[in-house]
């Protein structure tokens, strides 16, 4: 490819921790990717435009990629209001990404304020007045930081001109149409039900008492793993919904339930079905599944 | 004559406005123009949502926020009588993550911040291979961490009591690989000398690779001796690998975190921080002072708190926590348990402490929690110590470094030794 032809890309930050930049940094092919596009502004890397330029409006933007929540006044950056110089971006560029939850929904920052800070084109899950304007150019990668895989392949299939299929959210369905819980390690325990009563242990499901929110949360996290090599529930940690439009929910560590069964089902189960199969399987005792996994010797 | 200058770049923006006088920098207001709100968020939400809140501060620290408020919730339960007990296992792992934190966020330091700025500074051209540098360090080191809190950044793996990862030796020599691999490219590229080798000498001028490029346009700039601020140090988390105290003019007294106390600051919406009405310089260079590293005392001797002296801090720093990360792996008992507690009382009441060393130094979480619910939290992060801005008495720690400088460009690069983190000073 020419230099003359590489598309234009421009990462714009608004209310953020500079999550999804630092995680999107750890991705394997980071640079190389980075060097398919003329870069025109980004939190990390050394670009020939400074913020002062990018804010006066007037620089080129195929692919813009929105990081952190909006607030349409008050949110100022070298005197201009960013959500200002962020529409006006996102109406030149031929793809717009939100990167992250705050971006795509408002997430963790919109909980600050949740009458002035939102999402881009979406407040929670609700589509806001710029969506229509937008939603046929917008690809919504939610997460808590997103994987960097998922701002990554995103990228590299707008290069290559892969259909990217998308859900009512605008989610890519390769990414999100699984849910968090496919792939989980301790999936044994979930389908016969065996809670993990303390946190520190390989054995047990997290999803009956821990607050697990993996199996009714659109991501691949355990199919295509974090930093290549693990995720939250391989580490007896709870999935935290953290893709959802709801996230950060309260009471983060503690399962909602509804006469003593999960409030929230798994994605599409029939609360009937999950009760019949769940009766079941408690039924049952598996000898195996109440042991430790590995005995060291003493 | 007043000048403003925009940093931006790697940890969110700041606005620095100058005051020159006779041609030098006389006085620099430093601005972190928006707040987000999280000690806000946090309030009465459950006790342990903050395990999850308080990484979000934070891209490039929140593994140090995760653990300031895991331990801040151990303070209080202990305040209230409850014996904590962590397992050996569950420090040392702990502590792994952490370290792999410092070390990514140095590394990035070095190569992303550094390395342009100094070239900048001394007109040289240089290619785009420090940023494969940075990011294959960084890779790595993140992955290594990865393997027990799950994932890099925003990982809620530390719970009052332990951890809630229970490895095994196969997972240990995983990360053991990766932390030789890094070593390995610590000696061939940034260091361009063995780790024996390095231990060995007592020159910076024997140093060779990027951090031998980075030296010696560090001298190019004079910047052994420039960048100099009060020479009072501060190191108040307690970890393996530090020592907790305050180091004024020679002095070495202990650290009592009674003596520490915010103050608003008009314009800017980071507060001030100071410790028995005195700022004090934290970080590396403050942790080597109070650990009474030698090659870092020697090199203090020769050119006191210098912007060299902070920088060979840093580097010297990311070896020793390298190598240490090492031994932390190999003591590893996996028959231990992770985590010593079950469910916290669902009417808890605690008020709690948690302080941590982030890679830019102490960090403060402190909450108080009743009826099981965040009543109040207060965050201090280290760059409210190193880039308030005085109070009327005294310039900040970096106004003090950057006074004198010649142009903004100059200022800039001391400011930026300190290792500038916009979005945590405006948590």
């Amino acid at each position: 490819m020419s230099k003359l032809s590489k598309p234009t890309l421009l990462w714009l930050q608004s209310i953020t921790c500079n999550g999804n930049t630092h995680s999107f940094f750890s991705h394997p092919d980071f640079v190389a990717l980075m060097q398919k596009f003329e870069i025109i502004h980004h939190p990390i890397l050394n670009t020939k435009y400074t913020l002062e330029d990018v804010v006066k409006g007037n620089l080129a933007c195929d692919v813009l990629v929105l990081e952190g929540a909006f607030k349409k006044n008050g949110m100022k950056k070298m005197n201009k209001e960013i959500y200002t110089v962020a529409k006006n971006y996102a109406k030149k560029a031929k793809h717009i990404i939100t990167a992250g939850s705050c971006a795509t929904f408002g997430g963790m920052f919109r909980q600050y304020d949740t009458q002035s800070i939102g999402g881009f084109c979406f407040d929670d899950e609700v589509p806001n007045e710029i969506y229509k304007l937008f939603k046929k150019k917008l690809i919504s990668i939610p997460g808590c930081p997103a994987h960097p895989r998922w701002i990554g392949s995103v990228l590299s299939m707008i290069l290559t001109h892969r259909q990217i299929p998308l859900d009512e959210l605008n989610r890519p369905l390769e990414i999100y149409g699984y849910n968090a819980h496919v792939g989980c390690s301790r999936s044994e325990y979930y389908e016969w039900k065996i809670d993990a009563s303390k946190y520190g242990h390989k054995e047990g499901c997290l999803f009956y008492e821990h607050g697990c929110q993996a199996p009714f949360t659109h991501a691949n996290c355990n199919k295509i793993l974090w930093n290549e090599v693990s995720s939250k529930t391989r580490v007896g940690t709870p999935c935290f919904g953290c893709t959802e439009p709801t996230f950060p929910k309260k009471n983060l560590w503690h399962t909602t339930t509804l006469m003593g069964m999960p409030a929230n089902m798994p994605i599409g189960i029939p609360k009937r079905a999950y009760l019949t199969i769940a009766g079941i399987a408690k039924s049952f005792t598996i000898k195996r599944l109440n042991e430790p996994i590995i005995k060291y010797k003493k | 004559m007043k000048i403003k200058h925009f940093v931006e770049k790697v940890e969110g923006e700041t606005e620095l406005e100058f005051d020159f006088k006779n041609g030098i920098v006389n006085n620099v207001n430093i601005v972190f123009p928006f707040y987000r709100g999280i000690e806000e968020i946090l309030r009465d939400r459950d006790a342990l949502d903050a395990l999850v809140i308080t990484p979000r501060v934070c891209g490039i620290c929140n593994h140090a926020h995760l653990l300031a408020s895991a331990r801040a919730i151990e303070n209080g339960l202990q305040n209230a009588g409850v014996n904590i007990n962590l397992t050996p296992k569950a420090i040392s792992l702990r502590e792994f993550t952490l370290y792999c934190e410092i070390i990514q966020s140095h590394f990035k330091w070095f190569y992303l911040i550094a390395m342009p700025q100094l070239a900048n500074l001394n007109k040289l051209e240089i290619s785009d291979n420090h940023i494969l540098k940075a990011s294959w360090a960084n890779i790595n080191t993140v992955k290594a961490l990865a393997i027990f809190a799950g994932q890099w950044p925003h990982s809620s793996y530390i719970v009052p009591g332990g951890v809630t990862c229970d490895p095994t030796y196969e997972e240990i020599i995983q990360a053991e690989a990766l932390i030789d691999d890094i070593i390995k490219f610590t000696q061939n590229e940034f260091l361009g000398l063995s780790i024996d080798e390095y231990y060995k000498t007592k020159e910076i001028s024997s140093i060779k690779g990027d951090m031998g490029i980075i030296l010696s346009m560090l001298k190019n700039q004079n910047m052994q001796e420039k960048g100099k601020s009060y020479d009072r140090f501060l190191t108040l988390g307690e970890h393996s690998a530090f020592t907790t105290g305050i180091y004024n003019q020679s002095l070495y007294s202990d650290a009592n975190i009674t003596y520490v106390k915010e103050h608003v600051q008009s314009g800017s919406k980071a507060k001030s921080v100071s410790y028995d009405n005195q700022f004090c310089e934290v970080g590396p260079l403050a942790r080597a002072m109070l650990r009474k590293n030698n090659f870092i005392l020697d090199i203090h001797n020769k050119y006191q708190d210098s912007a060299l002296t902070r920088v060979c801090a840093r580097m010297d720093e990311l070896i020793n926590l390298l190598i240490y990360t090492k031994d932390l792996l190999a003591n590893l008992n996996v028959k231990e348990l992770s985590c010593t507690l079950s469910k916290l009382p669902k009417d808890l009441e605690a008020n709690g402490t948690g302080i941590v060393e982030a890679a830019r130094g102490s960090l403060i979480h402190q909450s108080t929690i009743k009826s099981g619910k965040i009543q109040n939290y207060s965050i201090i992060t280290p760059t409210q110590w190193n880039l308030s801005n005085g109070l009327e008495q005294s310039y900040g720690i970096a106004t003090k470094a950057m006074r004198g400088s010649i142009n903004t460009q100059e200022a800039n690069f001391i400011f930026r030794t300190f290792d500038v983190c916009s979005v945590c000073t405006t948590h």
